[in-house]
Parts: structure tokens; sequence; C-alpha cells
């Protein structure tokens, strides 16, 4: 998929995943082992890309980092980071200690796991613990990095417990910055989870306590709301805490929402009248809701031809979603992720699976110049007097999609990883509620100049 | 020799060995010249937070000019801050009359393999491949940290390579790990520019009206439009160098009259060079922001020029109409304190503004200090004491001062700012390309941003009561300065 380089990449590297990963979790305070430019780099990188998000209690220029030099790069960097280490203890407030190593330390061989293992037992303050990921920029992308973190948080964090609470699950899948709603995102399925009386850990953002999360052995079931993030770690779940997991998709909208429900019900043994019950309630609220815009949104006719790009979780939900709650047509959904061949089959037969709707086409395409190949291609020349277009376009990818999206004449919204042009504080498109925010930034985009 | 004649540039701590990166002072009781020996170079910290490398700057710079292609080597993550780097390309794209234009920033996503066997074919690919996707005029051949700590040869792999494109393949070396000073950045930059951009000899005559102003990525096209107002009044061109530069037009830096930095410690790699192989004479001295300051430019550009009368005669009148304009300002202002935190210029001559428009400094925080910092140092210590903080970011020093000094404004850049909001104090920030910074017109509207935010601080105490730091209590009760140490290496 990926040629001799990578064009404005749509992720920044695992250290960055990490990052956004272990900054978001409560009362925790990263500690950077890296080049002294990192944390700068990804907090200016959320500059542009995350929604205007890019600090967190303890992220952006705050966190603690190592910056090494030449010196440490020749003679070693573990004195550096011992001394980083306790100066943090000392300034910094957190129950954990989060070190993340970088490419520096990782190829001239830093030993951080004895020191952090040292320091763990010795020297950490009162009720707090410490610990490490490994994720050096070279080892892989941004969604590497979270699950890394997530497996130390498995390994290290969370305490194991032998009783099952049968109405607690955890919910992980979405990576912290990467989903740029991924706060609003969690907002919605904890009202989801709640519409079956069930309770769950996220792990990150405002909802998530340090108590809750080394609790998360007590949940009865993990769920990944990804086709590909997080399922290791689901593996490593299970195998040292005993708790099954099921794999579904983020739930966008009032379908995905159905069908959210009906899996987990059934996962957690609620009866099948409660859930469907719970269903028929939501989607009776729900539509009470969108009724009022059904004259215009009709007789506007704005039904539209669909063009997705975004990574694997999320270009196959807004796939579905305009599919199935709106009835606009996928005419090419594009999946940014660097996957390997088998992955790829993996990602379209897990659509498949859970009743996805196919786009006209789907492809794994990461360079944007080769994506507006794709889509010149469809939307070419005007060939004769009688052609089927496939127009009006609506584009539901990154701001960096909105070049293409003028030269096709597309509606473009900014739905997808790197998004510079909105401003997302509570935003989320899970849930029904989700659905109904969706349908008015996308009808909205149309309309603005009404 | 020209420092231009070697592959690499030397880094920041070789070419100005006085430059420090951590201090903190009162500078009360000490003469100019001693407290600036007092400051040292070699100090450092046992607590440091994250920082920016000189890539960043750097790319802020590379991304802007037009027709060029910034191919990062290195892992997938280097040079992901491209994507806020864009968002200023964008609006100085569409300033400049080009809405709607990305930078184009491309990465060789070394992985493992590349870590065990070396990125330079991987590189060589790349340059390729992206000479035939975009068809450029340049191709700027960034090495991250990565390629420099596996070894691999930037210089060799451009020049092998470039028989096979196009595009000119420019070389620019900038390991994070090899310098402590952002401000390497710029030398970087100029290194790949002035090897590869500028004519072996000048093309033409010298233009006796043109006159190279060093423009920094932290200037919009407003700040440069105001210096060529007033260049303009003198009958004088300005022609603006690096950011935004067609790569075409730097030759046209070689025929000026005389060149003129407008942040000292910016550009004195390359305006020396330009003296030297082009005859180009330059003037580094003083920074265009604040009343004083913005005259002394003026007129030291007149005296180099044989105008010195005219410029004197055009800052004295733009100084009394500016008076005019500030008096609605001025009784808001009388008294109220002002903390600065910026890169060195840039903090040290915003505070000698804000004490011109009657705030009193409470402390100022320079990302670093070297000798280009003297001549405003001894401007500030003739009007004033104030704490001197030499920091690049580390906001828990500021955090601890902030509280401990309650100022009224803080004037700062990233994350400055966002820790003193946070714990309630009202910011305004000190430098972002599309706002007036520079010469009369900065000093206008930076007064008019100021007393619009002092007279509705609002947002800034709510903010203050619920935003949180992460810093122990304890922390507050510490000496701000007490993880200054000298330097163990």
């Amino acid at each position: 998929m990926s040629g001799a380089f990578l064009e404005r990449p749509r992720w920044a590297c695992s250290l960055g995943g990490a990052l956004a990963a272990a900054g978001n979790l409560p009362e925790t305070v990263p500690i950077l082992h890296a080049g002294p430019g990192c944390a700068g780099n990804f907090a200016w990188a959320n500059n542009g890309a995350a929604g205007l998000a890019v600090t967190g209690p303890c992220l952006g220029l705050s966190v603690p980092a190592t910056n090494i030099q030449e010196n440490e790069v020749i003679f070693g960097g573990l004195d550096r980071l011992r001394e980083e280490i306790l100066s943090t203890f000392k300034v910094m407030s957190g129950r954990l200690y989060f070190v993340l190593t970088g490419c520096l330390p990782e190829v001239i061989g830093d030993d951080v796991e004895s020191l952090v293992t040292e320091l763990a037992t010795r020297e950490t303050p009162h009720k707090s613990r410490l610990v490490m990921a490994s994720v050096a920029g070279f080892k892989g992308d941004s969604f590497h990095g979270y699950e890394e973190v997530l497996k130390t948080l498995i390994l290290k964090v969370i305490r194991p417990s032998s009783t099952k609470i049968h109405h607690l699950v955890n919910v992980w899948g979405l990576p912290p910055t990467l989903d740029p709603f991924w706060r609003g995102n969690i907002d919605g399925l904890a009202e989801l989870l709640a519409l079956l009386g069930v309770e769950a850990n996220f792990f990150f953002g405002p909802r998530a306590t340090h108590q809750a999360l080394t609790q998360a052995g007590q949940a009865s079931l993990n769920i990944v709301v990804s086709g590909l993030y997080g399922l290791a770690a689901a593996e490593l779940f299970k195998q040292k805490h005993g708790t099954k997991f099921i794999q579904t998709p983020l739930p966008l909208g009032a379908t995905a929402s159905d069908r959210f429900l009906t899996r987990v019900g059934r996962a957690l043994k609620i009866p099948a009248s409660r859930v469907k019950k719970a269903i028929a309630e939501a989607g009776q609220r729900h539509y009470s809701y969108l009724e009022p815009i059904i004259d215009v949104f009709n007789d506007m006719e704005a039904q539209r031809h669909v063009l997705v790009i975004g990574d694997v979780n999320q270009a196959l939900a807004l796939n579905d979603f305009f599919a199935a709650d709106l009835g606009w047509v996928p005419e090419l959904t594009v999946i940014t992720n660097e996957l390997t061949v088998e992955d790829q089959a993996r990602v379209r037969q897990y659509h498949l699976d859970m009743g996805g709707y196919p786009p006209e086409r789907l492809i794994f395409q990461n360079q944007s110049h080769l994506i507006a190949q794709e889509a010149k291609a469809i939307w070419g020349e005007t060939k004769g007097k009688y052609h089927n277009s496939r127009r009006p376009i609506f584009l539901a990818g990154s701001s960096l999609d909105r070049t293409l999206a003028n030269e096709l004449g597309a509606t473009h919204l900014s739905l997808t990883y790197p998004i510079a042009n909105r401003a997302i504080l509570t935003r989320g498109y899970v849930g029904y509620a989700g659905g109904l925010r969706l349908t008015e930034d996308a009808v909205s985009a149309l309309i603005a100049g009404r | 020799m020209s420092y231009l004649d070697s592959s690499v540039p030397p880094i920041r701590e070789r070419r100005h060995p006085e430059t420090a990166l951590a201090h903190g002072a009162t500078r009360c009781g000490q003469g100019p010249k001693r407290a600036v020996c007092a400051i040292m170079a070699q100090a450092d910290r046992s607590f440091t937070q994250g920082s920016i490398c000189p890539l960043l700057p750097a790319l802020g710079i590379m991304t802007s000019l037009p027709e060029t292609v910034v191919l990062l080597h290195g892992a997938v993550g280097c040079g992901a801050c491209a994507n806020g780097n864009n968002v200023n390309i964008r609006a100085g794209r569409a300033a400049r009359g080009q809405p709607g234009q990305d930078a184009l920033w491309l990465s060789t996503t070394l992985t493992e393999i590349n870590v065990i066997n070396g990125g330079e074919e991987r590189l060589a690919e790349a340059l390729v491949a992206a000479d035939q996707a975009y068809h450029p005029k340049v191709i700027l051949a960034v090495s991250g940290c990565l390629p420099g700590v596996i070894g691999d040869d930037l210089d060799a792999v451009a020049a092998q390579t470039q028989p096979r494109v196009q595009a000119k393949i420019l070389p620019v070396h900038c390991e994070g790990f090899k310098s402590r000073f952002m401000a390497t950045a710029y030398d970087v930059v100029y290194h790949a520019v002035g090897r590869g951009l500028l004519p072996d000899q000048s093309t033409g005559p010298k233009d006796p009206l043109a006159v190279n102003v060093m423009n920094v990525g932290s200037m919009g096209l407003v700040d440069e439009k105001e210096l060529a107002r007033l260049l303009g009044e003198l009958g004088l061109k300005a022609n603006f160098f690096p950011v935004f530069a067609d790569p075409d037009s730097f030759e046209l830096a070689t025929r000026a009259r005389v060149s003129i930095s407008v942040c000292p410690t910016h550009d004195d790699y390359f305006l020396e060079h330009l003296r030297e192989k082009f005859g180009v004479p330059y003037i580094i001295k003083h920074m265009p922001i604040g009343i004083k300051n913005t005259s002394q430019w003026l007129i030291s550009l007149g005296q180099e020029l044989g105008l010195a009368k005219e410029a004197r005669a055009l800052a004295k009148k733009e100084e009394a109409e500016l008076e005019r304009a500030l008096a609605e300002f001025r009784p808001l202002f009388a008294g109220r304190t002002a903390f600065v935190s910026a890169g060195e210029y840039r903090s040290l001559a915003t505070a000698l503004l804000l004490r011109e428009l009657g705030f009193k400094i409470l402390a100022i925080r320079s990302f670093h200090i070297d000798s280009f910092a003297e001549v405003e140092l001894a401007k500030l210590d003739q009007t004033g004491d104030f704490i001197l903080n030499v920091a690049n970011v580390q906001p828990f020093e500021e955090a601890n001062l902030i509280k401990k000094l309650q100022p009224d404004i803080f004037l700062g850049h990233w994350h400055g700012n966002s820790t003193a909001a946070r714990l309630g104090v009202p910011t305004q920030v000190i430098y972002n390309s599309g706002h007036a910074y520079i010469g009369y017109q900065g000093v206008y509207d930076l007064a008019r941003r100021l007393h619009r935010r002092l007279s509705h601080p609002e947002f800034y105490a709510r903010l203050g009561r619920y935003a949180h730091l992460p810093y122990r209590p304890g922390w507050y009760e510490e000496e701000a300065f007490s993880h200054i140490r000298e330097a163990q290496s």
C-alpha cells in the first residue's frame, strides 16, 4: 500500500499514541525518556490535528521529559532518567507515573525496564506506582503506542480480581486524540450501556478514575469498539484476568447502536425482551428529534453520494452511518491505516460479519495524492448528456481532504483525524444522540450557504 | 572558511558558547555587563519538562517555502508538528492570495528494519518518488534524531540521488539531540538555503534600493507590511527572506544594498555569509518591537544607507502619531504588572514595549540567552529590576513564579499561556503570525488587544477557579529555581 514515503501522515508514532493515551489516564504523569523535541512535536501536531485539544492535565510541554542530548546518546541515558524520575516524584502529583521510551534510548540500549523495576519497588511515593511502556517511534504508529499503554495497564496497574461484577464492563478501542471525538464518543458509549443498566470503565478521559482503573479486573466483560485496535490487549486481559471480550464496530448513530445493544445484551445474558424494549424506546426518542427537519431534509433532496476517508474505526463506522441511518450512498470508502494484506482481508470480513454496509468501493490507501486519483476515476469528466454522475458528493474525511473536496465540488466535513478546523469539546457521534449530532453537522454543512 | 563550506552546520553550543538555557535570579544590584556574565552557559536542570527541538521551528520555515516538498527522514511521528505548522502556512498563504493550500510534508517512516540496516536506501527511494509525484522545485531532505543515531549519511544520499531527481535536493541537519537550543533551527535552515539556493556569484548588479529584511516564522504578512511601509517612506524596497520566499527568489538576496535582521539571534549565520560572499553588509541589532526599538531599528538602517536624517524625522513623526493613538489605553495600563515569556529577543523587546505602555515588569522568561541579548538587557536594566528566568518553556518554574508574583497579565507562547491561564491570570499571546506586533502599528495593535483583555478578563477568572495543574501543592512552596544546577556533562 505505502510507497517510498508517506504523505502528510494521518497519525504519529508509537510514542505519540502512547503519550496521548497515558496523558489522558486519571491522575497520571507520563515521563518521556526521549529526545528533546518529542513533547513539543506532539503538542504542535495536536494543534493542527486534534480539534484544538492540545493539552490535558499533564500533557503538552508540562510532561516530564529527559530531553536527552548527545552526551546521553554516547554514554547512556539511565542516570539522567533516574534523576528525572526522582525529581518528578517531588514536583508532579500523580497516582500513576508512566515512563514512555522514545527512539533514542531504545537505539542506544538503555535498560529502562530494570531501572523502572528498581525505582518502582523502592522509591515510588506512597499510594502511587511507576510503570513503563516501550514505545520507540520506529516500532510502530500511534495505534501501536495506544495498545502498548493498554498492555501495561493490564499487566501492571489493573489488580486481579476473582469476583466479577455482572453489570460492569470495560470498554476500549478509541485511541485518545486519534479519534478526535473520543471524549464525546465515550460519553455516547456510557449512555448506550446505561440503557441496559450496564456500567463501564473507559480508563481514559474525564469519566475515568484511578480507583475504577485499578479495579477493572472486576468487570465481567471487555468490549473492544474497533475492528483492529485493542484486540491484542483484550487477549492479554483474558489471559491475565480471565475476562472474556466481544468486538463491535464503533456504534455511530441509531442502526449501529441497535446492533451494539443487542450484542452487549447477548454477551451479558441480559433478557432479550429488556434489550428490545430499550432499543424501541431509544428509537422513539431518536426519531422524535429527527422528525421536525424531515420536511426540509426531504424536499431539499439531501441524499448524497459519499466519499469517506479515515482510519479503520472511523471510516467503516461513518460508511455504515451514512448508508444505514441517512440512506446516503457510499461510493468510495478509504481506510488510511498502514495494514498488512492479511489485516486488510480481516477488516473487510469483519465489516461484513458485523452487518456493515459494503460500499461501492473499499480501498486501503494512505497517500492523499493517490486517494485523489481514485476519487477522480469515479468523479472525473462528465461523459455526454446522460451521465450517471454519482453526484452531489459528501466527503467525510480529515481537514487534509479539503483540497480534494474542492476539486470534486464535494461538501466537506472534518470527521476523521487530523482535524484542524473544528473545536471539539463534548462532541461525539456514538449512540442515538450522537447520530442526531452527526445528522445536524452533516446537514448543516450542506446548507452552510443557505 | 565560511561555515557553509562544510556539509553540516555547527550547533549553537559551538558557534555561541555563551548561550545559556537555565538561569533564574533577579537582576537587582548587578551592573548590566556583570549580570550577563553571571548567566552560566553550562547550567542545566535536575528536573525538566518536554520541550522543542530545532526541528519544530525549522519546519515552520521550511513548510512555508512555495513549490517545496519537505521530506522528513525519521520515524513516522517525527515532524508530526507539521500539522500545527500547516495552520500557519494555510493562513499565511491565504493572506498572500492563495487560500486553501496545505503545506506538503512527507515522511520516510523509518522502522525497526531501518534501525538495523540503515535508512539510506529508503531515503534515496523517497527522494526519487517524491520528485516524480509532485515535481517540486526543491526537496528539503530533513534528518530527525533516528538517522543521526543510526549513522545515515544524509549528504551522501542527497548527492548520489541528485542526478535522478529534477528538484534541487537540500539536506537539512536537524537531529534534535545534537543541540539544546532551538535557535539552532535557524542556522540549519539558513545553511541549507545558503548552500542550495544562492548562486555561486551575484547574477546581476546591486539594487541600490533593495533591503533584505530577514523575517521570522512568528511574523505574519501584517508585520511585513508594516516594515515595508516604513522602508517605503525612506524610498527603500523590502525583500523578505526566508519565510514564504519562493526558492527562486533567494538569488535576489545577493544583490541587495544591505540586509537587516528583525530578530538578532535568528540571522547572523546567513547575514554573515551574504556579507562575506556577496558583499552585502548587514545590521543585526534591535528588534522592531516597541516604540524606541522600532525607531532605533529604523535609524540604524538609515545610518547605514546615508539616510539617518530622514530616518530620524520619520521616527519622530511616527512616534508622535502613535503616542496620540495610545492615549485612550494608557490609563488602564498604568502600574499594572506583567510577566513575559518567549524567545530570547522577543521576550526582552516585548518587556521594553510593555514598560513604554506603563506596565511594571515582574519577570521575564527567555527560551535562551546569548550575547545578542546584551543590548536589550542593558536597556531593561536602566528602567527597573525584574526576575530573569532562562528556560526552554519549563512551565513548572513558571507556575511557581506566577503563584508568587500574581501578575495582572502574562504574555507568553504555547503552554506558557495555558499554564498562566489555568492559574487564573489573563494572557495575551506574545507572537502568533497574523496578528500585528512589529513596528509602530504592532505597538498600537498589541496595546489595543491588551486593553481589550484587561477590560474583559472574565474567562480567566473562572478558568482559574476550576482548572487543574499537575504540580504537587508543595512545589509552589519551593524556590522556583531549585532544580537549576550546573550541567553534568
